[in-house]
């Protein structure tokens, strides 16, 4: 009896050492990746940036040197101004026909579901493929656009070549692209409405627009401030799919800070200088983040 | 206030007959409780009239207007949802204006008739918070004066008390007949509960599967319950129901031959009756075994303070009799039932209460 005791206790003892050990163990292999995928590569490339580099060796400290050019660098410059306009106007887009989709989905109806799959599957294209098939729908010799304009008695149509018409074409790009996350998030959003209030505002009064305007626009303030803030981070970090398109062209028309930081660092081996580039540029989508985020924090929870 | 009738209405859901053919009608000014189980069509009944549901068949009217096709919006009626259903984005003032902001009435007159009503409700001092900084029973009262705020020709409620708990449903339950009594509403209010039912309303229709059981006062929905539904669903204890023969010169029910008087003994067995109906408070308890008197066993005792519920076991059934407070009896012993046959309901055998209780009978007591 008294030895079944003595041997329970150490039992909880030592249970008691493992229960103290086990969250710890637990999250031991995720600190670990994100150690190494995370914290070590952001140290590494903060370390970069205040350093020169000539083809691939370090040449020397210039402290914040790199971080001061880039203000004085037209190239730079231009290349942010591009970013924002794309991003504004992009985001912009993608959010209002979002909501309207979203909107347009809500009602069940014949086909509803089949509608919702086909709204997604732009947005699960693998970004350069969807270059891949801009292109092919740009290109002014054997694309789709000129094909439809010779067909109806045109000429050819130039767009990739035109700094407007190209400018215009990576945010159609990526209108086509992301217009499906948008509408995604703001259909759940919708969903989850309670549907109450909106019968208590019929009787109330209101017609369709009225409680459009009263009820979902407030209702759903929060979901549409998390859709523009996710959608405006991840386009500040747009790529592949412009790289593939335009790679910044006509001139620096579609050059976005992501392509001049790509060439700065890989075509003309600056690698010190394009680490102070995107280190900026993370600071400024940082910045926008936590601003956004107090914004929301002020609109109290519902 | 305007006068509400439903015509015929009909409504399905696909296969499901949710309404046959209700006929209504709602004088003016009258308070009128649909009351009835759940899934017997009777919040279904309110939508239709609100507008937030279109009837199969049927016409719906308010005063000498055609509803039946129009919009919540052009219908002029308030309603209270169970859920309250307040703007969660707007303050308590917002949340009652609402209606009178719709209608284009000018901030300063909006103002002065939120005050007004906030007042009469008594929450004045909430109208610059939101819904989610506010109790139950306050939120209840912002559903209910938003409603009131505009003058409606009528006002529907939908449970309007489910929510609450059960002490605060008691004072609800007291205000909004107060309310409904000196604006002179008519209102048309779903329950489920009897006994808000009873309490509340000047007519009360008690509905099940769909179909109108019956329409009346209260007191005669209690007293001549048209059929065995009602008979059954409202009262507490429900009516004790019990197989009955007739014979000649008296009626048999659990072996005991009992008399009734000869009009009504004609019309029992003229109309082939198979069940007697009896109130717990009809029903007396005796020694076992007294002259006239039914035999059971005690099953079970329950105290409510004010009164003892007794329920006794009669051969497979069971009966709840009413007894005086501080009664007790051990469980399982003998006891007898007695009872005054003019206080009893017949039915027969469709159900329906084919020979009531004696008029302006109330029992010895």
């Amino acid at each position: 009896m008294s030895q079944s005791v003595r041997r329970t206790s150490r039992e909880r003892l030592q249970g008691a050492g493992l229960d103290l050990a086990l969250p710890y163990l637990l999250l031991a292999p995720s600190v670990l990746i994100v150690l190494g995928v995370l914290v070590y590569p952001l140290w590494d490339g903060l370390r970069a940036s205040t350093k020169l580099y000539r083809y691939g060796t370090v040449l020397r400290d210039v402290g914040f040197q790199n971080y001061l050019h880039l203000w004085s660098d037209q190239q730079f410059r231009n290349a942010l101004w591009v970013t924002i306009r794309f991003v504004t106007f992009s985001v912009a887009i993608e959010t209002v026909l979002g909501f309207a989709l979203a909107l347009f989905c809500l009602h069940e109806f014949r086909g509803i579901r089949l509608l919702r799959t086909a709204l997604i599957v732009p947005m699960v294209i693998t970004p350069v493929v969807v270059g891949i098939v801009f292109r092919l729908i740009y290109a002014s010799d054997v694309g789709m656009i000129t094909t439809l304009s010779e067909a109806l008695g045109g000429s050819q149509v130039q767009i990739l070549g035109n700094p407007m018409k190209a400018f215009i074409g990576i945010v159609v790009l990526d209108v086509w692209e992301w217009t499906p996350l948008m509408f995604l998030i703001l259909l759940a959003g919708l969903q989850s409405l309670p549907q109450e209030p909106f019968e208590a505002a019929r009787v109330d009064g209101a017609g369709a627009w009225r409680s459009f305007v009263d009820l979902t626009l407030p209702m759903m303030r929060p979901v549409l401030a998390i859709a523009i803030i996710l959608r405006t981070i991840d386009a500040f970090g747009t790529f592949d799919q412009v790289f593939v398109l335009t790679h910044g062209g006509p001139g620096q028309a579609t050059t976005l800070v992501s392509l001049y930081g790509y060439d700065t660092s890989f075509k003309f081996q600056q690698v010190g200088y394009a680490a102070a580039l995107f280190v900026t540029i993370g600071l400024i989508v940082l910045a926008f983040a936590l601003a956004a985020v107090r914004l929301l924090r002020r609109v109290e929870p519902i | 206030m305007s006068t509400v009738s439903y015509q015929g209405i009909v409504k399905s859901f696909g296969p499901f007959k949710a309404l046959h053919s209700l006929d209504l009608a709602l004088p003016d000014s009258t308070f009128l409780a649909l009351l009835g189980p759940s899934g017997c069509g009777k919040t279904t009944a309110l939508r239709i009239l609100a507008g937030l549901e279109m009837p199969t068949g049927g016409r719906v009217l308010i005063g000498d207007r055609d509803v039946t096709r129009l919009q919540p919006r052009d219908r002029d009626v308030a309603m209270v949802f169970q859920s309250y259903a307040l703007y969660p984005h707007m303050t308590i003032a917002e949340n009652i204006g609402y209606p009178l902001k719709i209608r284009k009435i000018s901030a300063s007159e909006r103002g002065l008739k939120v005050t007004d009503v906030a007042a009469a409700l008594e929450i004045d001092h909430l109208l610059e918070r939101h819904p989610r900084h506010l109790s139950g029973g306050q939120r209840q009262r912002v559903a209910l004066a938003r409603a009131i705020v505009r003058d409606p020709a009528a006002f529907l409620m939908d449970e309007p008390l489910s929510n609450l708990d059960a002490r605060l449903r008691l004072t609800m339950r007291g205000e909004i007949k107060r309310l409904c009594q000196r604006l002179g509403a008519t209102t048309l209010y779903v329950t489920h509960d009897q006994v808000e039912a009873l309490t509340m309303a000047d007519l009360i229709a008690v509905m099940s599967a769909g179909e109108l059981q019956q329409l009346a006062s209260p007191g005669e929905i209690y007293e001549r319950p048209a059929n065995r539904f009602v008979a059954t669903f409202v009262g507490n204890p429900p009516m004790n129901v019990l197989q009955v023969a007739v014979g000649d010169g008296s009626v048999h029910v659990g072996g005991v031959a009992l008399k009734l008087d000869t009009p009504r003994l004609a019309a029992c067995s003229a109309a082939k009756v198979t069940e007697i109906g009896l109130r717990a408070e009809d029903l007396h308890l005796v020694e076992s075994g007294s002259d006239g008197a039914l035999t059971g066993e005690v099953y079970v005792v329950e105290p409510m303070g004010n009164e003892t519920l007794v329920d006794v076991r009669i051969g497979g059934e069971r009966l709840s009799v009413r007894a005086h407070r501080g009664f007790t009896a051990p469980v399982g012993s003998a006891i007898g039932i007695s009872f005054d046959t003019a206080d009893a309901c017949f039915f027969n055998a469709a159900s329906f209460t084919v020979v009531h209780r004696a008029p302006n009978h109330r029992g010895k007591q």
